[in-house]
């Protein structure tokens, strides 16, 4: 006889984990050699000398989104709302029609990661940007933030 | 130059037509489907297909040998044929396996048919004559998810099929038991059931169930459209290029090849768009099918839009009717007059019940695009005639 | 027209909507004859959803829309600043999820960390005109605010009114 009868931690296991058609992130191995996001000096750099726009493409160019690392994507995100913060509200437009459409798709994947950590007066900002990327991106670079696997 | 033809309120989940275009099958969203025949402009009930018991998720209608193949979520695909009274007989098809049916097609030479599953495998089946069954054989590696889309090659061997997990793959469905060996194809030499010959994902960002695919008309190109809003076509002859092209609307569902170089697409955002590619293998949105324009009702409308304002204190008028002909999502395309190589119209249907038959000559004469010309030049006799 | 302060709030859960409402009919994969919400029965395999995605307005006020291929979740935190707006709100949503069948889309039970949520499934989009959902759910919330600010101001009136009258007996 068993011993524990009323048990029923078994009823709990997940049995569909072990089928082996089962849809599996890609363990690829990184092509080249792993993204390591935006170079921090470099932005500051550019934010110093006013560059606003350089610096939200470079940062956007090189977004790790494939990154395993969350450590490196914590960076990047934080660099990202950085830029974004800093650039006027009378500048977004601009800014946004500098960008070539795959980098309004990174952008639109940042600022969804922005709004999930608001701080004081940053989500009103980020509603600006979410509204002038939707004008260039239309409703395809949302889709692309929903479906994408490799995330901001 | 949108012929639209309404079949009630429900849903339609798929349609097909039969050689002369005088019939259709679909389903209304339901166990069952429903053969109309045209008269005039007029639809009239000749025969209602009553075996499935639970929603029908594909109809495919052979041409040459009229029969039709339906498959559903109760696992099961039948194959109806026409008896002398005109009334449509089931034969069960044995798919062996355990969960929904998603989607079937007859093989070009219609001796062979597939269906798509969300047991994560193909069902390829044919007709066993000294048992006097279908009988079907299975391709699952290495498919992780649900089948939603599949397509054959002209050949009769090769099948392209697009999957939940965000993968598009070209199999071959080659059965030596009742075809010879083909010639070999741009996509590969070996042969034998089941070989995976080409895998594409749907996106470099990952991601993206793939609704819809299709091979062109000399099969050497694969298109598909996935859920990131995109159109895709690679290039057997061309290694394996994949052209992407990632549009600005909502996602489409379905795809056909209406050329050698277009292609038509369809979905949520309800407005059917023609694709081309250009000299250099890029896609491009050559031109939307839809161009109805809202209809204004004389000078009634600034009033409305005032009211309408002033009690919501919105932007947003709140009228019900979308722009384009469709109401809701289109979620089947198919061709309705010409091939794949050389069509001049397609049919959509869609959630709000509607099918409506598109012209393409009409389109295609209007925006005369380089890579189209050869299209209208080779279409023109027929239009002449269809337009007397 | 005075711009709505609620309106790019709105606006961008507008826009989100339409690209998460695109849903299609899904049968199950894990369990065969049924055809489930998929944002409900996440298991190990997560092929079928898509990234959550959050619309904040402030600190306090945001909305989770959280979809997958046949179904997508949408959960509402609403503005509660003090004691009062949260009795308020969970008097309020009590009220209305106890009602939930006359919604159709309204879930029985919140998010974990939001004030009320709604479900629709793909059942929903083929009988309901897609866009007038939308709205639907937008005015819900631009309203929902409006309501819960007169009600605010009308409990504070007549907590007003009360405490005159019992301090005139002091008097």
């Amino acid at each position: 006889m068993a011993k524990n009868t009323s048990s029923s931690a078994f009823r709990k296991i997940d049995v569909d984990q072990y089928n082996e058609d089962n849809y599996r992130e890609e363990e690829q191995a990184e092509l080249q050699s792993a993204p390591v996001g935006p170079d921090e000096a470099e932005i500051t750099a550019l934010m110093n000398q006013g560059r606003h726009i350089d610096a939200l493409k470079t940062v956007l160019r090189n977004a790790p989104l494939g990154s395993k690392n969350q450590q490196i994507k914590d960076n990047a995100l934080n660099l990202t709302l950085r830029v974004l913060l800093a650039i006027k509200a009378s500048q977004i437009e601009e800014a946004v029609g500098a960008l070539d459409r795959d980098l309004v798709d990174v952008l639109m994947k940042y600022v969804y990661r922005g709004f999930e950590s608001p701080s004081e007066g940053s989500s009103g900002h980020l509603l600006l940007w979410h509204e002038k990327a939707y004008v260039v991106g239309g409703v395809g670079s949302i889709m692309r933030v929903l479906s994408d696997t490799k995330r901001a | 130059m949108a012929e639209r033809h309404s079949f009630g309120v429900n849903p339609i989940t798929c349609h097909a037509w039969n050689r002369d275009r005088t019939q259709v099958a679909l389903s209304p969203n339901n166990h069952e489907v429903h053969i109309y025949q045209r008269a005039d402009n007029d639809w009239k009930l000749v025969d209602v297909l009553n075996q499935h018991d639970l929603r029908v998720t594909g109809i495919d209608w052979a041409p040459k040998t009229n029969r039709i193949v339906t498959c559903a979520v109760d696992r099961n695909a039948y194959v109806w044929t026409q008896g002398d009274d005109g009334k449509w007989k089931p034969t069960l098809v044995l798919l062996r396996i355990n969960r929904a049916a998603t989607c079937v097609k007859w093989s070009p030479l219609e001796n062979k048919f597939a269906v798509g599953s969300g047991a994560r495998l193909i069902s390829v089946c044919y007709f066993e004559s000294e048992n006097d069954w279908w009988v079907s054989k299975h391709i699952k590696k290495p498919i992780h998810s649900t089948i939603t889309s599949i397509d054959w090659h002209p050949n009769n061997v090769l099948l392209v099929a697009g999957s939940a997990d965000f993968k598009v793959r070209v199999f071959s469905a080659f059965i030596k038991d009742i075809e010879e060996m083909p010639q070999p194809s741009p996509w590969g030499m070996k042969m034998s059931l089941g070989q995976l010959l080409a895998e594409f994902p749907n996106s470099s960002g990952g991601g993206g169930w793939v609704h819809s695919v299709a091979f062109s008309g000399d099969g050497n190109r694969v298109c598909w459209v996935g859920h990131d809003s995109s159109v895709s076509v690679a290039d057997a002859t061309s290694q394996m290029a994949v052209s992407k092209l990632r549009t600005e609307f909502l996602p489409f569902l379905s795809c056909v090849w209406v050329g050698p170089s277009s292609l038509v697409a369809a979905g949520h955002s309800c407005c059917p768009m023609l694709y081309s590619i250009n000299e250099s293998g890029q896609l491009y949105l050559n031109c939307k099918l839809d161009v109805s324009q809202k209809k204004e009702a004389g000078g009634l409308s600034a009033m409305r839009k005032f009211q309408s304002l002033d009690r919501q204190a919105r932007i947003e008028t709140s009228d019900t009717t979308l722009e384009t002909v469709h109401q809701n999502a289109i979620t089947c395309l198919c061709l309705y007059k010409g091939g794949k190589g050389s069509a001049s119209s397609v049919s959509t249907s869609g959630l709000d019940g509607q099918l409506v038959i598109w012209d393409l000559q009409v389109v295609v004469i209007v925006v005369v695009q380089v890579p189209l010309i050869f299209v209208t030049v080779s279409l023109l006799p027929t239009y002449t005639s269809y337009a007397k | 027209m005075a711009a709505n302060p609620l309106q790019p709030y709105l606006n961008a859960i507008r826009r989100t909507l339409e690209a998460a409402l695109c849903i299609r009919n899904f049968p199950s994969e894990d369990v065969e004859r049924h055809n489930k919400p998929e944002i409900e029965v996440q298991d190990s395999t997560n092929n079928l959803i898509g990234k959550p995605l959050i619309i904040s307005r402030s600190p306090l006020e945001r909305t989770l829309i959280e979809s997958s291929i046949n179904s997508v979740r949408i959960s509402v935190k609403i503005k509660q600043v003090d004691d009062v707006d949260a009795v308020i709100t969970k008097m309020y949503m009590r009220f209305l999820t106890q009602r939930a069948d006359q919604f159709r889309i309204l879930r029985r039970k919140p998010i974990e960390g939001y004030t009320i949520s709604f479900l629709i499934t793909s059942i929903h989009c083929e009988e309901m005109i897609l866009s007038k959902l939308i709205d639907w759910i937008i005015q819900f919330m631009y309203d929902i605010d409006k309501e819960l600010s007169d009600m605010k101001i009308t409990l504070s009136k007549r907590a007003r009114v009360v405490a005159e009258e019992y301090m005139k007996q002091l008097l």
